[in-house]
């Protein structure tokens, strides 16, 4: 007897425990395989860029850092650095190390969050609850530095905007050895468990002729064998200065993605253990910028990009020689991976595996829609 | 790399690894396909817009980015800013088509033979596209949305600090 | 009423949040059960989101008091509105707020649904959450330290064994219409259906 099936449509919506923030797709299913989706944004958008118009310089940096919410830090270092490269200011070798050690800090913070959302989605609880735990010790050593958990509102046009506290560096190195002793634990659990591995491996598997020239950056080109990272190619701030390497792995799937991921949690623990061995000891932290009603910006304009925890993060800026900026366009890597890679996966895989895949892709629709 | 293109084109240098150049509307497609093929600019990383309506123009700027992913190349074309169209790059970077949608919701921009020019991030929006300059957000907001009460005794923050400081300052010429 | 950090145990020993004596034994027990287990929708609607897992896992552990996250809005006892709605997000949750059985309460967690916050010239967010859909609690910060969440699930039980307050949902049941007419302000015509016809029936 022949069964009448047809496409059923429904929304994997914005109310749904196995997303990675708040968006929907809207799934077309034939049993239980995917056979159409569309991607559905606008559900986190404020208007950030008209926001920016009205405001001034120093009301802008309070708001900018509210873009990407689980990784601020890259948003304030690009903020700062295309005001720095429009008005020409240099900014010292203490800043720019101190500026180096938050963003490595706000990478690693990410990179444990991504743990835990990454083991809840096939339903490996522990790891969860120890790598949220492992990240609030970090935010707890934010907190003292610059006066928030989330949200820092740490780096300006200039420089920096404290002093490192007294014995700061030496809790630094303290936590950093506290996190070498967990990961292999974090590896029995979750990196060499055959459950994982067996919904991991061959699920999700990107087209390696076409990743280069579509414009997929971060972890996916780099799950793929493609050596790219901004630290490398296109470098900023000190990294031409630290020994560091970028992990790559064969196999374009959703295995291939989580070892480079946890390759580079090691790779951040020696940046930073280079950075606090190098840090020197005087220079001013802040340069003399005039008052932010008096700033004017040069009419010109200019792209910067830095490397997130998900790929590179791009802001194009534009001035007109007043003191509020005319254009400010930001580029999140989310926004070509949510789209036109994620479309193109789902089709015919199982229902199941959807949150898996937006987990290992990285994707955070607050940067997507502003 | 940058020899082949400085035979054709005008290149403005921005700093260390970041070039510019300046061509007409028309020439764009011609442009994008020629740059794309025969030297390293192989990949689309942004499609941004500015506008400059003192001038009445919007300025696009495409900006492209070597296979290496180390020097980024700036195309710059100026449209006029009522009834703005441009031809797509959906054929030659599939991820021109989101990028294309975003501006065409929030500038208006019609981008011939991209078919897919629906809502990105607004749902049943009656006004004109937002960020162009003539709308007025705080205009809107004051019209749509209400405030809490609470703050109609709100000062102005520099005049009262002045206010006080004269006050503490009689004070202290009075005490003497 | 007491400000700061609420420890646990003096909630239970001050005689302000007491169980009052006028109640029958059935409502004060129902009351004692409800309170003490509460089941929250996962629904992440903003920035608040991002404090949440914080408090949910082992180091803030909010189990202790008897909260768990459930993924339905059938299950869900609360919902957590965590920072700024925007247009499409509000519709999308008073639809969950309308499909949650009750009784139901609300907690709204930062400072954007108070009066806007720092996007109080956005063209895309609302302002005052409490005009929309009743809001039981305000938590207010940006972000809210996860202590502070604590704090308003504790301030929330209290006021639940309290019989003297009323409780939002009964607001929204009874006062339907100003409610909707905010709705409607904002929505035009697309707003959910009209539960008016279904309530008058009700016995109060």
């Amino acid at each position: 007897m022949q069964k009448n099936r047809e496409l059923i449509k429904i929304f994997h919506g914005p109310q749904h425990p196995g997303i990675t923030g708040n968006m929907s797709i809207e799934l077309d299913l034939l049993g239980e395989t995917i056979k159409g989706a569309k991607t559905h944004v606008g559900y986190l958008h404020r208007g950030f860029e008209k926001l920016v118009e009205r405001r001034t310089i120093i009301q802008a940096f309070t708001i900018v850092c509210r873009i990407c919410v689980p990784e601020p830090d890259p948003n304030e270092e690009n903020f700062a650095r295309a005001i720095e490269n429009l008005a020409g200011i240099e900014i010292s070798e203490k800043a720019k190390y101190i500026r180096t050690m938050v963003l490595e800090m706000a990478r690693l913070s990410s990179l444990m969050l991504w743990m835990g959302g990454q083991s809840g989605s096939i339903g490996l609880g522990t790891i969860g609850q120890w790598s949220i735990y492992d990240r609030d010790l970090i935010l707890d050593l934010f907190e003292e530095l610059t006066g928030g958990r989330v949200y820092h509102m740490y780096i300006y046009p200039g420089g920096v905007r404290r002093e490192l506290p007294d014995g700061f560096l030496g809790r630094l190195s303290q936590l950093l050895d506290h996190l070498e002793k967990r990961l292999p634990l974090y590896d029995n659990v979750f990196f060499e468990n055959s459950t994982f591995k067996k919904r991991a491996i061959g699920v999700g598997v990107v087209n390696r002729d076409e990743a280069l020239r579509n414009g997929y950056v971060g972890q996916v080109l780099r799950g793929c064998g493609i050596k790219r990272d901004v630290r490398r190619d296109n470098p900023y701030l000190v990294y031409e200065k630290l020994d560091f390497e970028i992990p790559t792995f064969d196999g374009c799937d959703v295995y291939a993605r989580a070892m480079v991921r946890r390759q580079e949690i090691r790779e951040s623990i020696k940046i930073l253990r280079q950075v606090i061995e190098q840090m020197p000891t005087e220079g001013a932290i802040m340069q003399k910028i005039p008052k932010h009603r008096k700033f004017k910006i040069p009419k010109d304009d200019t792209f910067v990009a830095v490397e997130s925890a998900r790929g590179e993060y791009g802001f194009y800026m534009a001035g007109d020689g007043t003191e509020q900026i005319r254009r400010m366009q930001v580029k999140g890597p989310s926004l070509i991976h949510g789209f036109t890679l994620l479309e193109n996966l789902l089709v015919d895989e199982e229902l199941s595996n959807v949150a898996l895949i937006m987990n290992s892709l990285g994707i955070c629709p607050p940067e997507i829609e502003r | 790399m940058i020899k082949i293109l400085k035979k054709h084109y005008e290149i403005e240098e921005k700093g260390e690894r970041l070039f510019k150049i300046y061509i007409k509307k028309e020439d764009l497609l011609k442009t994008i396909d020629f740059i794309s093929l025969s030297s390293n600019f192989m990949t689309l990383s942004q499609i941004s817009c500015a506008d400059w309506i003192e001038d009445e123009i919007f300025t696009l700027n495409y900006i492209l980015t070597t296979e290496k992913r180390d020097k980024n190349l700036m195309v710059e074309t100026n449209i006029p800013r009522i009834e703005s169209k441009l031809p797509t790059l959906l054929n030659i970077f599939p991820q021109a088509e989101v990028m294309e949608r975003d501006l065409h919701e929030m500038y208006g921009i019609d981008f011939i033979g991209n078919h897919t020019l629906y809502d990105f991030a607004l749902e049943d929006w009656k006004e004109i596209p937002p960020l162009r300059r003539e709308f007025d957000t705080l205009k809107y907001v004051n019209e749509q949305f209400d405030f809490r009460a609470g703050r109609e005794d709100n000062k102005d923050v520099k005049a009262e600090i002045k206010r006080r400081r004269a006050e503490a300052k009689r004070l202290k010429n009075a005490k003497k | 009423m007491q400000e700061g950090f609420i420890d646990y145990q003096k909630v239970l020993e001050n005689e302000e949040h007491a169980i009052k004596s006028t109640q029958s034994v059935i409502q004060k027990a129902v009351d004692w059960f409800r309170s003490k287990s509460m089941f929250v929708l996962a629904y992440g609607t903003g920035c608040g989101a991002i404090e949440m897992p914080p408090t949910f896992t082992s180091r803030y552990d909010i189990e202790r008091i008897g909260v768990v996250g459930v993924a339905t809005p059938r299950q869900a006892d609360i919902l957590i509105v965590s920072g700024y709605c925007s247009y499409k997000t509000l519709k999308r949750v008073i639809r969950s707020y309308e499909q949650m059985s009750e009784p139901k309460y609300v907690i709204a967690l930062g400072s954007c649904t108070i009066n806007g916050g720092m996007y109080w010239d956005s063209y895309n967010t609302i302002k005052r959450l409490e005009d929309y859909i009743p809001v039981d609690m305000f938590v207010n910060g940006c972000m809210p330290r996860p202590e502070a969440l604590i704090e308003g699930f504790v301030k929330l039980q209290a006021n639940i064994k309290d019989a003297k307050r009323e409780a939002g949902y009964i607001r929204y049941r009874e006062d339907n219409k100003f409610y909707k007419n905010n709705q409607r302000k904002i929505f035009g015509e697309n707003i959910e259906p009209s539960y008016e016809a279904n309530f008058a029936g009700m016995n109060q």
